[in-house]
């Protein structure tokens, strides 16, 4: 803590000199993407309030931005309170919820299932249909049976009990119930079985259906027998697209039986169907054995990695394991990897290297811009969200001032806390801001100008003598506004509100698109966790770094998603993978 | 010997089979694959009084099972039929046959357009979804079929029962009231409302923003709405206005009306509401409104959007109505009614028979009473007054 402390002074300091250059500037700059200066850009914000709020002898309205900790602690890493990072939206709703418990409706609707037990050994005719005279469908006696043996795991041999008395007693077996049975079988890796099956039903169908065809891929695929699941996939694909899954056992099964070149062109394949391949499909390429893997496989591998920094995938924790055992094992570099987590500046805890800036280049940066104003704001129809002459009104109105440092979303901001007059909280809250010399702009709706019970009129004259206010009608939408207003003020400029602007991410027209809204998202959206009338002000800190798949020459830095944590869409991973390699 | 009789009996009654199914009036169709619908891996009766064995026996032979599917299925290659169709279709009648034997909701009976449709969509869950409906379709008119049919057989007996006692004829006061009267009285009426009657305005600008699904729903509510209108007692005059020619409204509403479409007592109009009255008397009802709807006003024209909007398109209708900066309202909802589950946007139908019951006098709570039950769980008592 001692030497984060100091890592903020540091930063203030050359936010004031920075603040200076800032104004004297009237059109908004985009500054060189220099990249320890970006990085502490949008950090100077956080942390020159809070050296501000001390200096002043004022009320302290905004402490240091220390690391807020939740109710079940911090977790070790220094900073797991971000709305962004990996399983806080799940703890947010556990706070909220006060706790799900485990209903007892759920308990009866178990109890209710199990009302016929499942034969632990082979039955005869007799005691089967003894059995069945006691089940309450008669009709659906065989099926039913099936599916509990599946449920618990059972034995086969109970199963085939089963079919030598459904095959008697009607003269036959059903597609479906052998179809249960086959599933059954490949459960349970009776290999013997499944040829037995297959040839069964070879016999008596002329095709299958997609169940039947995966459940094949999947007992075949291991087996000796593994062309035979690429025939299938074949024969699958002449009707329907075939799953990722089926995709991944044929890959998996041609890795094992040392057919690279058979494996490769089913895994570019799959990705031009634009299919996205499973974790274990992956996890298998990367575990192949090291004397198949030459180069072209190599870089095979690579590709990958880069494909999962383009998409913004993050590999699970079995897959990180694969991956840094491969990195480890490559032949002639001697690499070695460790599990970190990077601190709230941005340096990862085990090499002390900085992670890539989360700031956006200058013309992605634009080109954010635009999208977004073309797809967010108006739409295929500006009256759905504003009108034009509303529009027009506020780009005039944003054009006509100097860039800004803050934008506020007023009404957000007024119902943080449901304590007191929401106008004394937004004055409050938007006070605290502009008392660092920021430049504060609200925006907020006309209804907020009429006196009323919450909104007092000299809050409102109060804060419209220290702050830009810009009023919208009460129809139309604030957020586009908000979101814009910030863009357009250059990329220093943070907006504060504790909306995830996830509909509005929705709007934007393709994914490219939304991950770069994202990355400018995490990198420029303040939030106030909580928030009593009269309390500190705290503000979560900006992550300054880009949770995304990096390289230099001699690291990698891989972003995974650990076990056991819930990430919601709009969370980044807080656990690193870190690669070095030795000289 | 055993074997040959064995196959024999297969054959014979799988041969039966396919003979019983055969009169369900299939033939119609064109069904390559007859066979692999009620195909079924069949041994014949005698296998089992053949093995009592494995009855009393205390060891079970489990791989007894595939014997006699084997045995089974030795007869059966030779039903095989071949015909020759085109091999992508095929292919998909296949898979369809298939996916119903494993249970799937598939309909027994596709036909060659409906395999085209199901080829050109695009994806693995639109073509289930397709299935799944033809399969609901499919059940319905089965189950229909077969009330019609206990109808038509009840009714053949109360005929012969009356035939019995109808001998001499009854001394009544009327003729039987035919449903022409009927007609002809709401046709009076609805001619009434064209020329003295408070206009109500269908607003059928949003053709593009609807799939095929809901056009026809919005086109069915429509119906319904002129339907209760025209029964009510003191009609509106409905205007359709925007709807253009040829467009596809207006082909539904043709296809649906058939030879009445030219009859029905409506005005229809290319023109915009805006262009046909004054800009003052217009009310937009939409649910996205901020204002509510105090009460309803007989000097006002109340323009209802035809859409019906499965994929929630919010502030569309809204949108509109700023565009042409006309007042909107939405109905008193909230404060009737205690608001359970469900969007608050109303059918077209409901909308018509709440306004019709407001014109008519009603008061709030019979107007809401229209107002689906499951989306609300009762009125409030006692309704708070407005500040």
């Amino acid at each position: 803590m001692m030497s984060l402390r100091v890592c903020y002074r540091k930063v203030y300091k050359k936010s004031f000199v920075r603040n200076g250059f800032r104004f004297s500037a009237f059109t908004p700059v985009l500054f060189p993407i220099d990249h320890t200066v970006m990085c502490k850009a949008a950090q100077s914000i956080c942390t020159s309030l809070s050296a501000q709020a001390s200096a002043n002898d004022k009320k302290p309205l905004v402490t240091e931005s220390k690391p807020v900790r939740f109710k079940d602690g911090g977790r070790g890493s220094p900073h797991s309170f971000t709305v962004f990072s990996a399983g806080s939206a799940k703890e947010r709703s556990n706070i909220m919820q006060n706790k799900v418990k485990t209903s007892p409706e759920s308990q009866y609707e178990s109890l209710k299932k199990r009302e016929v037990n499942v034969p632990t050994v082979p039955l005869g005719a007799k005691e089967w249909s003894k059995l069945k005279e006691e089940f309450k469908r008669p009709g659906k006696f065989e099926e039913f049976m099936m599916e509990q043996m599946i449920s618990t795991k059972s034995d086969i041999n109970v199963a085939k009990s089963l079919l030598t008395f459904a095959a008697k007693e009607q003269c036959g077996i059903s597609y479906k119930l052998l179809l249960k049975y086959l599933a059954l079988c490949v459960q349970q890796h009776q290999i013997a079985e499944v040829y037995d099956v297959y040839e069964i039903m070879k016999n008596s169908f002329k095709s299958f259906d997609t169940g039947a065809y995966s459940l094949f891929i999947k007992g075949f695929s291991q087996t000796d027998r593994w062309k035979e699941a690429i025939t299938m996939l074949e024969k699958l694909k002449k009707s329907i697209t075939p799953s990722p899954r089926n995709y991944g056992e044929c890959i998996q099964g041609a890795i094992q039986h040392r057919d690279k070149n058979l494996a490769w062109a089913l895994y570019k394949e799959m990705l031009q169907a634009g299919l996205t391949p499973c974790e274990e499909t992956i996890q298998s390429l990367f575990n192949a054995e090291l004397d198949l893997q030459d180069d072209a496989f190599r870089n095979n591998l690579i590709d990958i990695l880069n494909d999962f920094r383009d998409h913004q995938i993050y590999p699970g924790e079995p897959l990180m394991q694969s991956i840094k055992s491969w990195f480890e094992s490559t032949p002639n570099e001697s690499w070695k990897g460790h599990i970190s987590s990077v601190s709230v500046n941005g340096y990862c805890q085990n090499c002390k290297q900085q992670l890539e800036s989360i700031h956006l280049m200058p013309e992605e940066y634009n080109s954010l811009k635009d999208i977004f104003i073309h797809s967010v704001i108006q739409g295929h129809d500006t009256f759905r969200k504003t009108t034009p002459q509303e529009l027009q009104d506020f780009q005039q109105f944003v054009r006509s001032r100097p860039p800004y440092d803050v934008v506020v979303d007023g009404l957000n901001v007024a119902f943080i806390s449901n304590k007191g007059a929401h106008s004394k909280t937004l004055l409050d809250v938007v006070t605290s801001l502009a008392s660092g010399g920021k430049r504060v702009l609200v925006l907020g709706r006309k209804h907020m100008l009429q006196e009323s019970r919450t909104w007092l009129r000299q809050h409102i004259k109060l804060m419209q003598q220290r702050v830009d206010c810009f009023f919208l009608d009460n129809i139309s939408e604030d957020d586009p506004f908000l979101l814009y207003a910030s863009l357009n003020s250059g990329s220093h400029c943070c907006f504060l509100t504790r909306d995830l602007m996830r509909d509005h991410k929705s709007c934007l027209p393709d994914a490219p698109t939304r991950r770069l809204f994202f990355k400018w998202q995490r990198g420029h959206q303040l939030v106030i966790p909580f928030y009593t009338p009269g309390s500190k002000l705290r503000l979560q800190p900006i992550m300054c770094y880009d949770t995304i798949l990096q390289r230099t020459n001699f690291s990698w830095h891989i972003p995974f998603d650990k076990m056991g944590v819930n990430r919601a869409s709009f969370e980044v991973p807080k656990t690193w993978l870190c690669l070095q390699k030795k000289h | 010997m055993r074997l040959m009789n064995t196959t024999l009996r297969t054959i014979k009654s799988s041969i039966k089979i396919l003979v019983q199914e055969g009169g369900n009036g299939w033939s119609s169709f064109k069904i390559p694959h007859s066979v692999t619908q009620y195909r079924r891996l069949m041994v014949s009766q005698c296998m089992k009084n053949e093995d009592p064995k494995s009855d009393s026996n205390e060891t079970i032979n489990l791989e007894e099972w595939k014997s006699i599917l084997k045995l089974g299925t030795q007869s059966r290659e030779k039903e095989e039929i071949q015909v020759h169709e085109d091999s992508s279709l095929n292919g998909m009648r296949e898979l369809v046959e298939m996916w119903r034997l494993a249970g799937r909701a598939v309909p027994e009976l596709v036909t060659t357009e409906q395999l085209k449709v199901l080829m050109e969509l695009p994806t693995k869950t639109a073509r289930k979804k397709y299935l799944k409906f033809l399969c609901i379709k499919e059940n319905i008119k089965r189950s229909n079929k077969e009330k019609k049919k206990e109808i038509k057989s009840k009714m053949e007996i109360l005929d012969q029962l009356k035939k019995d006692d109808t001998r001499e004829l009854k001394n009544t006061f009327l003729l039987k009231f035919w449903d022409k009267s009927m007609d002809l009285m709401q046709r009076w009426k609805s001619a009434q409302a064209m020329k003295f009657g408070q206009p109500i305005v269908f607003d059928m600008v949003y053709e593009k923003y609807m799939s095929r699904y809901e056009l026809e729903n919005t086109v069915r509510q429509v119906m319904e709405c002129e339907g209760c209108n025209r029964r009510s007692d003191d009609p509106f005059h409905l205007y359709f206005c925007s709807l253009q020619t040829n467009g596809p409204y207006h082909k539904e509403l043709v296809k649906r009306y058939m030879g009445a479409w030219d009859n029905i007592l409506v005005t229809t109009t290319e023109k915009s509401h805006v262009d046909i009255f004054p800009q003052d008397q217009l009310v937009y009802l939409t649910a996205d409104s901020p204002h509510e709807l105090k009460q309803f006003d007989h000097n006002k024209i109340y323009i209802i959007g035809s859409l019906v909007d499965k994929c929630q398109q919010t502030g569309l209708s809204l949108a509109n109505a700023k565009r042409l900066n006309l007042a909107t309202a939405r109905l008193p909802l909230d404060r009737y009614l205690k608001w359970d589950v469900g969007a608050k946007n109303l059918t077209l139908d409901q909308m018509m028979r709440i306004l019709i019951c407001l014109k008519e006098g009603g008061d709030w709570k019979k107007a809401l009473s229209f107002v689906p039950t499951r989306k609300h769980e009762g009125f409030i008592e006692r309704v708070p007054t407005n500040k």
